[in-house]
């Protein structure tokens, strides 16, 4: 093979990775994903949640909300990090500071929600629970460790958590309507696989625009790869007129509304519901199915139009229009690019060299899991894509999560960002016991993928968690001991 | 004569925070100095949670997020009025 054989095909992988990634299942979800989070920003007020970390609030309430922080005000490190250094600096202190930042990168909206369509609702939930319970396990184990040091911190000036704020109803209503529209767009239930119409359209030349793509983008499902439907190259037409569209519409949205931003808009909905409907050519034209779950995302598109258009106000139509735009613009090109680079690394990677390190649920392979997540750094989400590129080839669930948990957790970049704001020390403590957590969450996790039953499971997991209240409780003795007593 | 601070590390939100502040004291024919305050230890000195903040006058009257032009303006003419 020459070598320009060789960079071609490396090309033609890495662009099969990514036709792939942008089909129905995937935008189904990702879409509604974004415009959730942007509504998340612009109509949840900070305060209603931050105004529970102040510097006086008690441990059981400051740890849940520093943990319902993460996921709902924080989706990109543009809010994680100042948010991070603003509860540290000014409200309960390093533990729930610690909290937040653990659990954000797993329980946004757009992680949670693109770990379940690509890989499966099963990792998905594991990181959410597994990130929640150690988040709040490292949370507390730093504050202990750092006790002495956060008594002497001073800490002055305002307080800017003490501020209240409440949702319009119309705003709570619109969320769940969102959220309606992403759980229509990706429960795999009867009710919505179903299809209750079918309509041939008399296109000829669909089966050999099949065969075509096919050949374009050949692939070789035994190796976990996706090839590329008519469905998904119309798609792809559709979201490129979406990204141009949305581009005119949205940038400028604060000068003013234009047919721009309602021709996206309405793009957007045509793209939803085409990913919904099922299709299928052949020599006499294309079947186009309507499915339960083409009927659910229009009543979900028709609540939303009705909800934006009679209900929001225009300050939070344009703030949520923008807070998404600004989401998408920031995360989808990184993630494009990332798509692509693990369709090319998948072509370079042999198999064997994955099952032998971590193929089976060993410490060996959990660890080999963390390590890897500790020193690569992806951009946001780019991180699931990696992870089911090691699925496919033979990675064990467990390991996988614990490098799941590790990844966005940690990167030289993140660790550098957050000793700024606590320290060196505190830094690498907490980098410290993320890898030991992470591995320890793979081996649970691990080990219950592998036939153990909920009841081992939850004694694995209970007597893990009683070594570190033990521990905790013996660290918390002996600096409680060799505390000077005026100093309480 | 107004100072305005623009508090944020230079995302996107900062960015178009300082755009729709500057818009608005065109708009109301005023003069003010503009001052981007990037620095982490800096913008921690204001009570602010996240960014981008607004600061007219060493007063934080906005932070995490954009406000509207409305909102924007309602500051300045207070600004003026007080000062």
């Amino acid at each position: 093979m020459t070598i320009a054989e060789w960079l071609g095909r490396l090309l033609q992988a890495g662009l099969g990775n990514l036709a792939a990634y942008l089909a129905a299942h995937v935008l189904l979800c990702l879409v509604p994903a974004f415009y959730i989070a942007g509504a998340m920003t612009a109509l949840i007020p900070k305060e209603s949640v931050t105004r529970f970390l102040g510097r006086n609030a008690p441990t059981w309430i400051a740890y849940p909300a520093a943990a319902l922080a993460g996921s709902v005000l924080a989706v990109c490190s543009c809010t994680i990090v100042p948010l991070f250094a603003g509860i540290y600096k000014k409200g309960a202190g390093i533990g729930p500071a610690v909290t937040f930042l653990f659990f954000a990168p797993a329980g946004n909206i757009l992680a949670l929600v693109y770990t379940g369509g690509i890989i499966g609702a099963d990792l998905a939930f594991a990181r959410l629970a597994l990130s929640l319970v150690f988040g709040i396990g490292i949370g507390m184990i730093m504050a202990l460790i750092f006790q002495r040091a956060e008594a002497r911190r001073e800490q002055a000036g305002e307080d800017p958590f003490a501020a209240k704020g409440g949702m319009r109803r119309p705003a709570v209503a619109f969320l769940i309507v969102l959220v309606v529209l992403l759980l229509a767009g990706t429960f795999k239930v009867g009710l919505f696989t179903n299809t209750y119409a079918e309509v041939r359209l008399p296109i000829s030349g669909a089966d050999r625009f099949q065969g075509l793509l096919s050949s374009l983008v050949p692939y070789d499902a035994s190796r976990g790869e996706e090839g590329v439907t008519t469905q998904g190259a119309v798609l792809i037409g559709l979201l490129v007129l979406v990204g141009l569209t949305s581009w005119k519409g949205f940038e400028r949205i604060h000068e003013g509304f234009t047919s721009w931003t309602w021709l996206a808009l309405g793009l957007t909905a045509l793209t939803l519901l085409t990913a919904a409907a099922g299709m299928s050519p052949h020599t006499g034209g294309v079947d186009v199915r309507f499915t339960g779950r083409f009927f659910g995302v229009l009543l979900a598109l028709g609540g939303l139009a009705w909800l934006i258009f009679r209900r929001l106000s225009e300050d939070e139509r344009r703030d949520w229009l923008w807070e998404s735009w600004r989401f998408v613009k920031q995360i989808f090109p990184l993630l494009v690019v990332g798509v692509f680079a693990v369709g090319v690394i998948r072509e370079l990677m042999r198999p064997e060299w994955i099952r032998v390190l971590a193929g089976t649920n060993s410490l060996l392979g959990n660890l080999a899991g963390v390590l890897f997540g500790v020193f690569m750094y992806f951009p946001t989400l780019v991180e699931v894509p990696i992870a089911n590129m090691f699925l496919g080839l033979g990675m064990h669930r467990g390991p996988l999560l614990a490098y799941l948990m590790a990844d966005p957790e940690l990167s030289l970049q993140s660790i550098l960002m957050i000793s700024v704001v606590i320290g060196r020390l505190k830094a690498w403590t907490y980098v410290g016991w993320v890898a030991v957590f992470s591995a320890a969450a793979g081996l649970i996790y691990g080990s219950w993928v592998d036939g153990a039953g909920i009841g081992l499971t939850t004694v694995y997991l209970s007597s893990f968690l009683a070594v570190l209240a033990a521990a905790l409780w013996w660290a918390n003795r002996r600096s409680v001991r060799s505390l000077p007593l005026h100093q309480t | 004569m107004l100072v305005i601070k623009i508090l944020g590390s230079g995302c996107a939100n900062c960015k178009k925070l300082a755009y729709l502040a500057e818009r608005a004291v065109n708009h109301l024919g005023l003069e003010a100095e503009f001052v981007k305050v990037t620095d982490y230890a800096e913008i921690m000195k204001y009570p602010i949670l996240s960014t981008p903040g607004l600061v007219v006058n060493e007063k934080l009257v906005s932070s995490g997020r954009i406000p509207s032009d409305a909102e924007i303006t309602t500051f300045l003419t207070t600004a003026l009025e007080t000062a």
